[in-house]
């Protein structure tokens, strides 16, 4: 176990987030933000807000801030869709409630803020396009995103997946749906901008990849990248919601050089939920046909996902069910409705997060009808090749996951009949499910540097989003050098520590569970070029004891370089050599055409208590067994299941946001109203870790497991919230209304 | 927010004086400040009355008496409140936060405002907040509003849970304006919205909630708050119970039985009192009494799960008094 590096600093309140930085002249922006979600802004009046206290600009498409625009196809385009930006010259269209309408800028945050509340703004409003249920009927086919939106696999023997299910021996059919989700993050997004007078630009922000936020910084500020730099030391949380550039960033850069201060935009927790992205809103239609034994024939999995005008992402959920299971006919699509609401975006496992709800419930209701065992049922469709592109696995144990994971919790004791455990006011019920998450790594560069006061530091400009990067990266660059933790530093979330151009992937920094996988390898090669930079300079100088040695003649080992009975550490060594460091970078790649399918994998068991006569669902614990290749640090990384789990947990029981169908607003929009998980919520959660290296993907032999804890736990609850009580709960959250009609007898 | 004045009297009477057009009592300020933050209430100006000597809690033959300034986590935890009257303790111990409950007082929770979301968001209409504009919440977002006293004008839930436990209790709040003190009945305190949802209760303009007195009630010491809610902790009810009952030799002799989470108000149910008295304390007379409990019930659109699950709570609170689950 290691402690996280960073941890007294950030409980103490000295690690500074992006809105913590003291800057001199300091201005503060707050939004105006529309209340209709479809129509056009006939007028606005800045004109009470311009003579309150403190105000120095008021920016509406009537005084507009400029920067480039329409920006549609940024540099993250591929990775998060083109996203509308607001307020843009000219720009009158309101196309969702919450949009910003307007920025106010004063000395002081709250002089902004009152002086935003009497802006006065006249609409010619319409009645939005807001309403999932009614565009369902009419969804479309949407344009591929990640893969393409219909996959249809299918025996010689069947013209239709239709036809492979009606051949089945047993078939299940069920409808899942979940509303639209918010990341939430604990530091709303918060940016200060700051130009210098050479027209060099310095944002503070907070993002998962500095990179390539600076770059579309850049980009709407029509400047070139080199001249934005982004410091993002600490980030409080981001879940895929600060990885591409949202408008704090953009409108303070712009705000900053119209008003010639810098400016701090930071978003309030209502603001939050229109100006940033959401996880879509999906209805999912899971089909399963199996054979007596279990063994599947065939998956249909079908979505319709909300899309927003203003965004291209949508939640394309049924690719989840090609990577699972064997079967061979399988069909997945996805279809969307696009609707007058806030822009959406990644959020942690999208896709996976709901499509593993959808199969995974499937499964147990498959189960269920076959009178099998649910882990038996997963152990007859478990496959060493992935189901639908055919490799073998680099390393898969998923049967050990379900089999360990059964014996630590206890799973023997199910009783297979529903509603048949009754403790006091409370039906008790177990439910199991699986996760699977693709393993992702990018080429990704490090540097190390060995410093004459016996420190190495680490650093690139990727991000540590509060996973534990900043730890992981100590950790492995420690074990790479032979030096205890207490002589690393590691230094991140500053696109300087980067000046090499690298590829997008590495760019997007810590996304899609590959921040360890693609930095942990890194390091390591960093480390070994250090390592031979430092021998190469001891036998050059003309100070070293090892001056006129060849490089292969002087040993490196535990941060001592020895030759011919000689041995220096190398602080001393660089102190005598006058120098202040030797610094060198590394770069790991993974395989440009694998030949294996890569992933993590995981089992969830889980035990509720549902109230008999009322309804409520309490999770009494959960067991996750989770093969995620080495661990690098279990402290870290049980923290990142739990938290993967409490995910499951609030998507289970909690999470949605309520999107009004007449006029587009979101009705429970803060905190008291958008409910997540509190402590008392959450149960004792029993993590275990496989820990078997996979060689394969990478040389650290570490998969990414940022996501999979989120991946399948919520099936699992709705698995064992039937068991307990006999319904199915197809419509998240499980509220105690839906499991009313049990209760009331 | 909007600039207001901010003086804090040292004393019940300065208080009263210094009342006027406008101005707002702020005690544990959890709901006063909040609501200023959201631009809902906009007082000119604000007197704080923390440091008044309302706090005392004390117990004698006629009953209970809280100082509106007793702090909610104080008052749970009172041995007088929790021994006689289990049903306040547990009622404030399943309100809001322990962070909350540390700073917020008695009267400001009895005088808390509903957490309807058009309410708090000034961008929507709302009758409540101005008289005349109109209720989104009858044709909206309305899974957690009333579905007893409401009128066309206004579905708002009161958000409480210790009204809930005091209207069982029968216990009145006492009030003081400069012409004097009162009391009044909690039942006749609050009123339902009719077309005045604006007018929340009977506080006359300045008037100061000074204390609240619960009747003696040998029998309260088996009472029960059931609180059912979405979420485990800090969350308004979707329906509670508050229930005492008299059980001798397995029959119940007496109930005290109020809702909360249903109601505009905080929902005493006689009827459902009526039907237990005299009966034995069985699971099929908890059933034929809660048939009672949400009678007149006129659910909205997304609510129409609350009259049964109402008639859920009160067998479920019934069942926990009569000591088998």
């Amino acid at each position: 176990m290691t402690n996280r590096v960073d941890g007294p600093r950030l409980v103490t309140g000295a690690a500074r987030f992006s809105g913590d930085h003291p800057v001199d002249g300091l201005a503060h922006g707050y939004l105006v933000l529309s209340t209709i979600a479809n129509g056009t802004i006939r007028s606005m009046s800045a004109d009470g807000a311009l003579a309150a206290p403190g105000v120095l600009a008021v920016f509406t498409p009537f005084n507009p801030l400029r920067y480039a625009g329409p920006w549609a196809e940024g540099p993250g385009y591929f990775l998060y869709g083109p996203n509308r930006f607001p307020l843009q010259p000219g720009d009158r269209q309101i196309r969702h409630h919450g949009q910003v309408i307007g920025l106010v800028v004063a000395e002081t945050f709250e002089q902004a803020r009152d002086a935003a509340a009497l802006v006065e703004t006249a609409y010619d409003a319409r009645r939005p396009n807001a309403s999932f249920a009614d565009g369902i009927p009419n969804a479309v086919v949407p344009p591929p995103l990640t893969g393409p939106p219909v996959v249809d696999v299918l025996e010689p023997r069947f013209g239709s997946i239709d036809a492979a299910l009606a051949a089945s021996a047993v078939t299940v059919r069920a409808s899942y749906s979940q509303r639209p989700e918010h990341h939430n993050p604990m530091e709303p997004h918060t940016a200060i901008a700051a130009w210098d007078t050479d027209g060099k630009l310095t944002v503070h922000s907070g993002t998962q990849g500095p990179l390539l936020h600076a770059q579309e910084i850049a980009v709407a500020m029509e400047v070139e990248a080199e001249s934005v730099r982004v410091i993002s030391t600490y980030v409080g949380g981001a879940f895929g919601g600060k990885a591409s550039t949202w408008p704090p960033a953009v409108l303070a850069a712009a705000a900053a050089r119209q008003v010639r201060r810098p400016v701090k935009l930071a978003l309030t927790r209502e603001q939050l939920y229109s100006v940033t992205g959401h996880r879509p809103a999906v209805v999912q239609d899971v089909a399963l046909g199996a054979a007596r034994d279990g063994k599947l024939l065939a998956i249909k999995h079908d979505c319709v996902s909300t899309r927003s005008n203003v965004s291209s992402l949508y939640n394309g959920v049924s690719g989840y069910s090609l990577g699972v299971y064997p079967t061979p006919n399988v069909h997945a699509g996805t279809r969307v409705v696009t609707l007058d609401i806030p822009p959406a975006t990644i959020m942690r496992a999208p896709g996976e997060e709901a499509g593993s709800f959808g199969l995974e419930c499937a499964m147990d209701e498959l189960a269920h009808e076959l009178a099998l065992d649910p882990v038996a049922l997963r152990l007859a469709n478990d496959t060493d090749h992935h189901p639908t592109n055919g490799g073998p696995y680099s390393s898969k144990h998923l049967a050990e996951c379900l089999r360990v994971g059964a014996a630590r919790f206890g799973w023997s004791r199910r009783k297979v009949q529903p509603r048949s455990v009754v403790e006091g006011e409370l039906l008790v019920g177990y439910g199991m499910a699986v996760g699977v998450y693709g393993a992702n790594r990018y080429e990704m560069t490090m540097r190390v540097s060995f410093r004459n006061d016996g420190t190495v530091h680490v650093g690139a400009a990727t991000s540590d989003m509060g996973t534990g990067m900043r730890t992981v990266l100590s950790i492995t660059a420690a074990d790479n050098l032979g030096l205890p933790l207490s002589r690393v530093v590691s230094v991140l979330g500053d696109t300087r520590l980067s000046p090499d151009p690298m590829p997008i992937g590495a760019m997007a920094g810590a996304v899609g569970s590959a921040g360890s996988s693609s930095v942990a390898p890194a390091v390591r090669a960093a480390a070994k070029a250090a390592t031979d930079a430092l021998i190469l300079r001891a036998t050059q100088h003309g100070r070293s004891p090892f001056h006129g040695l060849t490089p292969e003649e002087v040993s490196y080992r535990d941060g001592v370089l020895s030759a011919n009975g000689r041995s220096v550490a190398f602080g001393p060594l660089l102190t005598l050599m006058e120098v202040d460091g030797v610094t060198a970078s590394g770069t790991s790649t993974p395989e440009a055409t694998p030949t294996h399918a890569m992933s993590s994998f995981a089992a969830h068991f889980c035990e509720v208590r549902v109230n008999r006569f009322t309804g409520e669902t309490r999770v009494a614990r959960m067991t996750s067994v989770v093969d995620a290749g080495t661990i690098l640090n279990p402290a870290a990384a049980r923290s990142q299941i739990i938290g993967g789990v409490v995910w499951g947990l609030g998507q289970a029981l909690l999470e949605g946001a309520e999107v009004e169908p007449a006029t587009g607003r979101i009705a429970n929009a803060n905190f008291a109203d958008y409910l997540i998980p509190t402590n008392a919520d959450i149960p004792d959660i029993d993590v275990h870790f496989l820990n078997y290296p996979d060689t394969i993907f990478s040389p650290t032999g570490s998969r990414g497991l940022g996501e999979i804890g989120a991946v399948g736990s919520a099936a699992a609850i709705a698995n064992a919230v039937f068991n307990a009580t006999g319904i199915r709960a197809r419509d998240l959250p499980i509220s105690p209304d839906k499991l009313l009609p049990a209760s009331e007898e | 927010m909007r600039a207001f004045t901010y003086t804090a009297p040292s004393s019940v009477e300065d208080a009263l004086a210094a009342a006027g057009d406008g101005s707002a009592y702020l005690a544990g300020g959890t709901t006063l400040v909040d609501l200023m933050k959201l631009d809902v209430m906009a007082p000119s100006a604000v007197l704080d009355i923390g440091a008044l000597p309302l706090r005392d809690i004390r117990y004698d033959t006629t009953g209970l008496y809280i100082g509106a300034l007793a702090k909610m986590s104080d008052t749970a935890a009172h041995p007088l409140t929790a021994t006689h009257y289990p049903v306040i303790s547990q009622a404030l111990l399943q309100s809001a936060s322990p962070q909350i409950r540390n700073m917020a007082s008695i009267g400001g929770n009895l005088l808390q405002r509903t957490r309807c979301g058009y309410f708090r968001d000034p961008a929507t209409p709302c009758n409540k907040r101005t008289p005349g504009s109109g209720c989104p919440a009858l044709t909206g977002s309305n899974r957690t509003h009333a579905i007893l006293g409401t009128s066309d004008a206004c579905a708002a839930t009161h958000a409480g849970d210790l009204a809930v436990a005091l209207t069982a209790l029968d216990a009145s709040v006492r009030l003081r304006d400069q012409s004097g003190t009162r009391a009044l009945r909690l039942e006749d305190f609050y009123l339902l919205p009719a077309d005045t949802p604006h007018l929340e209760n009977r506080l006359r303009p300045g008037e100061l909630v000074i204390g609240v007195t619960v009747p003696a009630l040998a029998w309260a010491k088996r009472s029960v708050y059931v609180k059912v809610r979405d979420r485990h902790s800090y969350e308004f009810a979707l329906t509670s119970v508050a229930a005492a009952i008299d059980l001798r030799d397995g029959v119940i002799v007496d109930a005290r039985i109020a809702a909360g989470g249903v109601g505009t108000k905080p929902w005493r149910l006689p009827a459902v009192e009526k039907a237990l008295k005299g009966r034995p304390a069985r699971p099929d007379v908890f059933k034929q009494a809660a048939a009672l409990a949400a009678e007149g019930a006129r659910p909205l659109p997304h609510n129409g799960f609350k009259p049964a699950l109402l008639r859920q709570t009160v067998i479920r609170a019934l069942t926990r008094l009569a000591g088998r689950p």
